[in-house]
């Protein structure tokens, strides 16, 4: 079974379970965090696991490959709590999920933190920062915030060329430099999914920033994740 | 050298860092939350990290800043801000100001007590257990389940079971009790941690680079920091050396110059841990022992700025 851990009005991760149907994809929202079923256990010998997933309860040992889609739940993916716990229950199921995947021998894309469940969580001034220490020519980023009400200034507003990470392979019409240049980047992570913008498509253009996320709607990211998944875990 | 202090200004921890550095000559600059709607900042990164704070007509040059000691308070929950409200622009700047300066805290080549991704790790309970367990010590058997039929089953293997947050939010201990059988269903609706209960006795744990204060806590409540504190007994202690040395060598692995380590000894004299607090508000606790905690964190911030070759 492949689970996508996705937002419930996530239509991608919806089609893209379809696409994947005969994997047994499934998708496990915020609805599954307030099931009952889950039972994540912990002691001095192992961790024993059994989650919810699209309704059903299943052992963790059933699953083969995870997909995360969300950094964290979030107070609006949770219309049915009483708006002052919101807060409270949105931290709970993270919690929950950042633990519950952690745990997990099968692959996880990205593996979470505990800054996000997709990764890393870095700014994108981290990102630049990571990338400048592996010696990928970067693109300054610039904030400034002012108390005149001036909204807040990210430098950086532009079309970007995209050049996606998915394992060892990369997608995007740019040069090969940059789809080397994103797996070099990628790998620094420790990261299996990664979007890398550049500000040109040309062998020489500076990266301005990275995102863990990827379009799952393109079938070739669709198809290279599932093959990533084939693989197995990274040893 | 210049060492920048971030938070209210008044809080203890804060203030006792301030005093501490100030004890030492070391040259410092506050930036006060509380001034937040008065604060500007400019932040540019690149091959190096710039920027500056302006706090009315005081400038903070960051790139001058050689060690950062964080102890930022929920920004929502300061008067000025939380009187704004979510839409206004107060919260909105407010927000801004936040968000730049913990992303300067992630990436600046200063020594920062402490870098708020290595924080996180406190936001998910039972993730940071699972690598406690991996530093030698015993953690209790715990279980986060929506499912009330696995707390009765886990209740009744464990006999006394308390439970308290899976995240860092609304994080208190409270002890299972039968009047608790009627709401035991509602753990469907949000996941809820329990653990068996470990009888022994509590110590907190103050790592501070290689330095380490520990104190023994006496009290009677299931969570000594909510009881009536004329119940609660803290004496400093020596740890016998493995557990020192366990206790160093965890904060370590958790990128932590700084941390608060919960621990409890049994009766057999096994050593539990629970969690380690990444930014722990020491100063409750060197008021009862007289640790000099704060003039620890003050020497390392020293030492971490010499290591930056300022």
């Amino acid at each position: 079974m492949l689970v996508i851990v996705a937002s419930r009005t996530d239509s991608h991760a919806q089609l893209l379970a379809e696409r994947w149907t005969t994997r047994d994809a499934r998708l496990l929202t915020s609805r599954d965090l307030s099931t009952k079923g889950w039972s994540h256990r912990l002691d001095n010998g192992s961790a024993a696991t059994a989650a919810v997933v699209n309704g059903c309860t299943i052992a963790s040992e059933q699953i083969t490959g995870v997909l995360t889609c969300v950094p964290a739940i979030t107070e609006d993916e949770l219309p049915n709590v009483v708006a002052d716990d919101r807060p409270f229950v949105a931290a709970e199921m993270t919690a929950l999920l950042i633990a519950w995947l952690s745990s997990l021998t099968c692959p996880v894309v990205n593996r979470p933190t505990p800054a996000s469940l997709m990764g890393p969580g870095w700014y994108p001034e981290q990102w630049l920062r990571a990338a400048s220490d592996v010696g990928i020519p970067t693109c300054p980023i610039r904030r400034r915030v002012r108390r005149n009400g001036e909204e807040p200034l990210a430098s950086g507003q532009r079309d970007f060329v995209a050049v996606t990470v998915v394992g060892d392979a990369y997608f995007g019409d740019a040069d090969p430099k940059l789809g080397d240049r994103a797996r070099q980047l990628a790998k620094a992570a420790g990261v299996d999914l990664l979007t890398v913008h550049f500000l040109d498509r040309g062998p020489d253009a500076r990266l301005a920033t990275a995102e863990l996320a990827v379009d799952i709607s393109r079938p070739e990211i669709a198809d290279a994740i599932l093959e990533h998944f084939a693989r197995g875990p990274r040893c | 050298m210049l060492i920048l202090l971030w938070g209210v200004a008044s809080e203890e921890p804060l203030a006792a860092v301030g005093a501490a550095l100030d004890h030492l000559g070391v040259p410092t600059q506050v930036v006060d939350q509380r001034d937040v709607l008065d604060t500007e900042i400019d932040l540019e990164v690149g091959e190096t990290v710039h920027g500056e704070v302006r706090v009315r007509d005081r400038r903070v040059d960051l790139s001058a800043v050689t060690g950062c000691y964080l102890r930022p308070y929920d920004i929502h929950h300061l008067p000025a801000v939380a009187d704004a409200g979510p839409d206004g622009p107060s919260w909105r700047h407010a927000d801004a100001i936040d968000e730049c300066l913990l992303c300067w805290s992630a990436i600046t080549p200063a020594l920062v007590v402490n870098r708020p991704q290595t924080m996180a790790s406190n936001g998910s309970k039972p993730y940071q257990l699972d690598l406690i367990r991996r530093f030698g010590f015993q953690i209790p058997q715990t279980l986060v389940t929506t499912c009330s039929a696995e707390v009765r089953a886990f209740w009744q293997r464990h006999d006394t079971v308390i439970y308290k947050s899976v995240s860092g939010v609304r994080s208190r201990v409270s002890r299972l009790r039968p009047e608790h059988l009627d709401r035991l269903d509602h753990v469907a609706s949000c996941p809820t941690q329990f653990q068996k209960y470990i009888v022994g006795t509590d110590y907190r744990v103050h790592v501070v680079g290689d330095e380490v204060f520990a104190c023994e806590i006496r009290a009677e409540a299931d969570d000594y920091r909510y009881a009536d504190q004329s119940s609660v007994m803290i004496e400093a202690k020596e740890l016998p050396l493995v557990v020192e040395e366990r206790c160093i060598r965890l904060a370590q692995a958790l990128g932590l110059p700084v941390a608060g380590i919960d621990l409890r000894r049994t009766p057999h004299d096994d050593w539990y841990c629970f969690e380690v607090n990444p930014s722990p508000a020491f100063s409750y606790y060197q008021q009862e022992t007289g640790q000099p905690i704060d003039g620890a964190i003050a020497s390392l911030l020293v030492a971490g700025s010499r290591t930056n070759g300022q």
